[in-house]
């Protein structure tokens, strides 16, 4: 049993308990909350994790473009665990502390973001994340002048995938890993 | 009865030996013993995590169909059940049935509730541990020993086949099961219906220090189903310090059974071959 497991909502498989369909997730050792939760239900793992691994990895659009989608739409959702580790994950692709900052509500958008193409995505990314209903007009106006249809389209199932991962975190309780909350609070940025 | 198939990915993994034939369901997890060896922790204050008659039947009806040989009933003690006779005599119409019982609830009038498990392809194997009702009712129960050497001839003369299962914490082939083969024997057991198998450490042996130490590869793949999905073998299910196994877990989906046929035989061909046959588990 995982150190975390009083922490979650629900249990956190290890390797001893690892599902016997499901070992090869955990051959590497621990593979963080997400999979220890998601490997109670064994059958899931290939089909969630493969659905979710190709809306959030590489793809037409830039991994700081994926990073802009997920940071802000698990702010927009409220989730703590995925705007912790995706806080960590932008410092990787490139992010620099104010844009990181903007982007989880710190400071203004304008403040951190000069570029317009940038701005716009940013904006059609509250909109689909952030809102019920159909994106305004000026908003997807906006995007479609700087973005191309595909990358709107892709970055929508990364936002999509994000969103389930947000609710999945936070209504399991799913903990941040300590060495997460030791790198955010190194960059002043816990 | 279903017609079994013959062909298939399942019929075929059957065929070749790739997989066992036998699908076993765990039909509840209570139990009015509480035995100190009982890989799922049983007792009358267990969690019942029971199937229905319905599922049942729906397992016998789909595992005929893709080509399994045979259904195990198993639990805790399936016959606190009421209903389940009835669906163990419905379940044979599809395949040959075994459910595994402690026998101490067919005693006086309850052995009446046996009659619709007189039938063919139908065979009830009872737990019996030793020849000397002190040593026996020392691991499963006070009163155990008699009630099944009661329970035993009696289900025999309804026309019940009836086969014995004996748990040892010692070898298989130990001299001093002798007098306990002779005890079956009289009762009216042949001896090919005689089952000398090891206590399995896990559930309350494992917590007990009891028995062989067993990993997946050594334990029969066959594929078990539970209230909480579908288990690699019928020791996979198990309980231990209140908490269910899930190291032997391989779906949660258990109808259609295809979807844990098929995952248990992609779970197979991922792992070389166990210990089984050496270790006796069965």
């Amino acid at each position: 049993m995982s150190d975390d497991v009083a922490m979650a909502r629900v249990e956190l498989l290890d390797v001893a308990n690892a599902p016997i369909s499901a070992e090869a997730y955990f051959d590497g050792g621990d593979p963080g909350p997400i999979v220890a939760a998601l490997a109670s239900v064994p059958e899931l793992l290939g089909p969630t994790l493969g659905f979710v691994g190709a809306a959030l990895g590489d793809g037409a659009a830039a991994s700081r473009h994926k990073e802009f989608a997920i940071l802000r739409t698990s702010v927009l959702q409220g989730c703590r665990y995925c705007v912790t580790a995706h806080t960590a994950v932008s410092l990787d692709a490139g992010l620099d502390v104010a844009e990181i900052r903007a982007l989880r509500g710190d400071v203004s958008i304008e403040s951190a973001f000069h570029d317009e193409r940038e701005r716009a995505l940013i904006g059609w990314i509250d909109a689909m994340a952030g809102a019920t209903g159909p994106v305004p007009d000026d908003v997807w106006t906006s995007a479609r002048e700087h973005w191309p249809a595909h990358v709107l389209v892709e970055l929508s199932v990364t936002i999509g995938a994000t969103m389930f991962l947000n609710r999945f975190a936070t209504g399991f309780e799913l903990p941040t890993s300590p060495d997460v909350e030791t790198r955010l609070a190194s960059a002043g940025l816990t | 009865m279903t017609v079994v198939a013959t062909a298939g990915p399942i019929a075929d993994a059957i065929a070749a030996g790739e997989l066992p034939g036998r699908v076993w369901l765990y039909s509840n997890y209570h139990c009015n013993l509480a035995c100190s060896y009982c890989l799922t922790e049983s007792s009358p204050r267990s969690e019942r995590r029971q199937l229905t008659p319905e599922l049942m039947l729906g397992v016998a009806g789909e595992a005929a169909a893709l080509g399994f040989t045979g259904l195990g009933v198993t639990g805790g003690e399936p016959m606190l059940l009421a209903w389940l006779p009835d669906t163990i005599a419905s379940m044979a119409e599809h395949l040959p049935v075994v459910v595994l019982t402690n026998g101490t609830l067919f005693v006086g009038d309850r052995i009446k509730r046996a009659r619709p498990l007189a039938r063919d392809g139908v065979a009830v194997q009872i737990s019996l541990d030793s020849h000397l009702s002190d040593v026996n009712d020392m691991a499963r129960g006070p009163d155990n020993f008699a009630k099944v050497v009661e329970a035993v001839p009696q289900l025999i003369a309804l026309g019940v086949r009836v086969r014995i299962a004996t748990t040892t914490a010692g070898p298989l082939d130990d001299p001093a099961l002798e007098p306990l083969k002779e005890l079956v024997l009289s009762l009216g057991v042949a001896p090919e219906d005689h089952l000398v198998r090891p206590i399995v450490r896990r559930g309350r042996a494992d917590e007990r220090g009891l028995g062989v130490a067993a990993v997946a590869r050594d334990i029969p793949s066959e594929l078990t189903i539970t209230a909480d999905g579908a288990y690699w073998g019928s020791f996979g299910p198990t309980v231990r310090a209140g908490r269910l196994d899930t190291d032997l877990l391989i779906t949660r989906t258990v109808l259609p059974l295809s979807v844990p046929a098929n995952a248990l035989l992609s779970a197979v061909r991922g792992l070389p071959p166990g210990n089984d046959a050496n270790l006796g588990i069965r």
